[in-house]
């Protein structure tokens, strides 16, 4: 459920797409009022299943997931009143989301110049591909394109295939998440100093700045040698236990382990109870462990062979071995860790009825919480934000929206 | 020393006191001090995170020589600590915990991503810092979070990873799982949100004057990076499987081979549209071929057409590739690797992306980012490199909490701070290396004496 710590705030999310809308439904989650402004046609992402199967008539699970929390006002901005409610809009919030390309803000009459020469104290947060400036600030992108120029793709997959993606929508997700993360530290600035600011958020930027990334590039510089694709019981974290690096089958699914270094062996031994090994001179040090890794990881394969996801996951805490189980998504939400907590949050949709939704990335234990409303419908809530906001009546709604303007 | 502390950045004035290693720590530390926040970063000569005190010559160290010091050399290392101030403490002594008392009282954050215990196993756990500096802002970001069945499980961003449904989604859709690399992105995903909760308590403490503890489960935060998957299983009945490189429902996308060694491009048809120009481009009539038309048959006879856009790109050098296909916008990007690719991509050097920084024992270094450009401070150098073991003991007993050079000297005697890890400190702690080298005599002892 969300929490009250930044209710002060109001967040104009002009985003289209998942990144800019995953920092403005962020934002909401810590209390920030997050009113949604959509072409009268809607969001694209409302019809943008991911679902093969799915020509469901709602909205897609895509944008339940991106805007739970938000406020939707449909707005024409490219008619001239249009744009002066936006303009309005603006002038009334503290923060603004937006992912056009670069120079369409100011192509509409809304540069962060202009918005900040009356509104000194918003943040404008612009998140796009590429950023503002360069010579591919105004290239097209998904997340597979997007994710291959950041340098995370090519060294992820075997060696004899093509370089492949993380699973999720990874690139536009941490992004946004970046962006939200940015966005507050403006908001304290503008709390002590009054100043607002301009942040220029390049998903490119994001990835190739990423941990994984940064530190491959040392290697590179320090040795010209790089990162390469490797076959999976290689681990990029260079433990010399490669018989117990990596994923491997047992009873009921999968299971991933990464022993950190030599220390480990001892414990994966008993763990698997051949304390036998421990002074097999097969077995006696690093190097022999991999050189003699064929061997080892089939009597650690046997030993997995015979048991379940939990009872490894049991043992190894025992053991003292980093891991976990590979849960598919409706396993996920059944896994005891995350119901103790009460993670998922249920919403009750208008037309899609209960559905549990991700809740909160961290617990603020000083600050009070709120219900989190479900993705709105489109245009839910123009004719409260016009009047309310705006201080139209309801006769200038009508009239608004009978010249597709809302 | 040049630090930043640009007025104009969002934290400058916050004081933030760092107790992590490896990423999800690390790089919330970075993100901070990215910000303008002055972040310590604690370690101690103790225990290490700095790769081994006698390591082989590799590529983790320039020129592949791991110097005199190989812990400050260490790229890893080196890599995800910028920008910060190094201080060493050893927290299991009275004197140690006592500094790290006076650091508190001078700073607005504690943030750790050790196991959810060794705070309060050093008698600092949230409750004790609170009592030191009531409005502090204290964050631990264990795996799965304080509280639950899991609180005391140990995590690293694999396993994250693996139980979140993340790993479920990766790999190669015509192999089973244990084809996967293994991922560590949940760390990135950690650290991110840990920087986004110390600036929202930071924003809460400005407007009520209070600070709290957070509690952030590694898991719960990166599960919100998929939010999606949950919710399309419960209004389709059927869990999410592997894609690959693939869309479920546009087509073609994939990664295709291109002229030279290992070199690829990824390519996004979204729509017709562009799917009309995209033939126009590589002049096959393939939007004639009845297999190809719509984008049913795209998606049935995926294999085929990617044969066919390979052998198109494979006789082609990447960026034209790109730059032919983007000039009627058509999403497509060059599978840049993250050494020489990336340095040598001509957009990210216009945007001065890498920023060459020098590191008083490991040389000169084109550093990533900055990743969070603010308009008010545009184009300032952002960054500084890694702190040296124990470089700024000094700094920081002498000029912020004002202790005697005696004390300094004494706590230096009592190996309570240092420059030089101590034997074992690589090894999980110089104390755990030692019993186990005195277990290890006591066995041979006894086999002595049972021969």
């Amino acid at each position: 459920m969300p929490y009250t710590a930044l209710k002060k705030f109001t967040v104009l999310d002009l985003s289209n797409r998942l990144a800019g809308s995953f920092c403005a439904k962020t934002l909401g989650l810590y209390g920030c009022e997050v009113i949604k402004i959509e072409p009268p046609s809607g969001d694209l992402t409302r019809k943008w299943s991911d679902s093969p199967n799915s020509c469901e008539p709602g909205d897609s699970p895509l944008f339940h997931h991106l805007n739970a929390g938000k406020k939707s006002v449909t707005l024409n901005i490219d008619s001239p009143e249009g744009r002066d409610i936006l303009g309005i809009l603006i002038q009334k919030s503290g923060v603004l989301i937006e992912t056009f390309q670069p120079g369409r803000m100011e192509s509409l009459g809304f540069s962060y110049k202009s918005i900040s020469d009356t509104n000194p104290g918003l943040i404008m947060t612009s998140v796009t591909p590429y950023g503002q400036t360069g010579p591919h600030s105004e290239f097209d992108y998904t997340e597979l394109t997007v994710f291959a120029m950041s340098g995370a793709m090519h060294r992820e997959g075997l060696p004899n295939r093509y370089p492949i993606r993380y699973g999720a929508e990874v690139a536009q997700y941490y992004s946004g998440n970046l962006a939200a993360a940015a966005t507050v530290s403006a908001l304290l600035k503008f709390l002590r100093k009054g100043k607002g600011d301009w942040l220029d958020i390049s998903i490119q930027e994001c990835m190739a700045g990423h941990p994984h990334q940064i530190g491959r590039r040392a290697p590179f510089i320090y040795s010209g040698e790089l990162d390469p694709r490797e076959q999976p019981r290689i681990s990029a974290s260079g433990t010399r236990e490669p018989y117990a690096v990596g994923t491997f089958r047992c009873k009921d699914g999968f299971m991933s382990f990464l022993p950190l270094g030599a220390r480990m062996w001892p414990n994966i031994a008993r763990m698997i109870n051949r304390e036998d090994l421990i002074n097999n001179p097969l077995f006696e040090d690093s190097d022999k462990r991999t050189a003699n890794r064929i061997e080892l990881e089939s009597i650690f394969q046997g030993w997995l062979n015979e048991r379940t996801r939990q009872e490894i996951f049991e043992a190894i805490q025992e053991a003292g071995i980093p891991g976990s189980p590979i849960l598919r998504s409706d396993e996920v939400m059944e896994n005891e860790q995350f119901l103790n907590r009460e993670y998922f949050t249920l919403v009750d949709h208008p037309q899609q009825g209960q559905i549990k939704l991700t809740g909160d990335p961290f617990q603020l234990s000083a600050v009070d919480k709120m219900p989190l409303r479900p993705a709105p419908l489109l245009g839910e809530h123009t004719e409260q934000v016009l009047t309310e906001t705006i201080g139209i009546d309801t006769n200038q709604v009508m009239s608004l929206r009978e010249r597709g303007i809302v | 020393m040049n630090f930043n502390s640009t007025d104009d950045l969002p934290l400058s004035g916050i004081r933030a006191l760092e107790l992590s290693e490896i990423w999800a720590g690390p790089y919330c530390g970075c993100l901070l001090s990215d910000m303008g926040a002055e972040v310590i970063k604690i370690e101690s000569i103790q225990r290490i995170a700095r790769g081994p005190i006698n390591p082989s010559p590799d590529g983790m160290y320039p020129e592949q020589d791991p110097g005199n010091h190989p812990w400050n050399r260490q790229a890893n290392f080196n890599s995800t600590n910028r920008n910060k101030k190094g201080l060493t403490l050893d927290l299991k002594t009275r004197l140690g915990v006592e500094a790290f008392s006076d650091l508190v009282k001078v700073s607005d954050i504690v943030f750790c991503n050790y196991a959810r215990t060794v705070m309060e196993g050093f008698g600092l756990g949230y409750e004790q810092v609170k009592s030191i500096k009531p409005d502090i802002i204290y964050l631990l970001m264990p795996g799965y979070g304080n509280t639950g069945p899991y609180k005391n499980y140990r995590s690293m961003g694999m396993a994250i990873d693996a139980i979140t449904g993340h790993s479920y989604l990766r790999g190669y859709p015509d192999m089973d799982h244990t084809s996967n690399s293994l991922v560590h992105h949940p760390d990135a995903a950690a650290a991110v949100n840990a920087t986004l909760a110390l600036s929202t308590a930071l924003v809460h403490r400005e407007l009520t004057g209070e600070g709290q503890f957070i509690d952030m489960s590694q898991a719960e935060s990166f599960m919100t990076h998929m939010g999606e998957m949950f919710i399309e299983y419960q209004m389709s009945g059927v869990p999410r499987d592997r894609r690959g490189n693939r869309h479920p429902g546009y087509a073609p996308q994939g990664a295709y081979k291109c002229e030279g060694e290992d070199n690829w491009i990824a390519i996004s048809i979204t729509n017709e549209e562009q799917w009309n120009l995209f033939c126009e481009i590589i002049s096959l009539n393939l939007n004639k071929d009845p297999r190809f038309s719509t984008v049913e048959g795209r998606i049935k006879n995926h294999d085929d057409l990617d044969s066919v856009i390979t052998t198109w790109t494979s006789a082609r050098e990447r960026y034209d590739v790109m730059n032919a296909l983007q000039a009627k916008g058509i999403p497509s990007g060059v599978v840049l690797n993250c050494g020489p690719d990336t340095y040598a991509d001509p957009h990210l050097n216009e945007r001065e992306f890498f920023q060459i920084v020098e590191h008083p024992e490991a040389g000169i270094f084109p550093m990533s980012g900055p990743v969070l450009r603010f308009d008010s401070s545009y184009g300032s150098v952002t960054h500084n490199p890694s702190p040296t073991l124990g470089q700024h003991n000094n700094y920081i007993l002498e000029d912020i909490l004002g202790y005697s050079k005696s004390k300094i000297e004494l706590m230096e005697h009592m190996e309570i701070i240092g420059t030089v890890p101590l034997p074992g400190a690589d090894l999980g702690g110089s104390r755990r290396a030692a019993k186990e080298q005195a277990r290890q005599k006591n066995t041979t002892l006894n086999n002595a004496e049972n021969e």
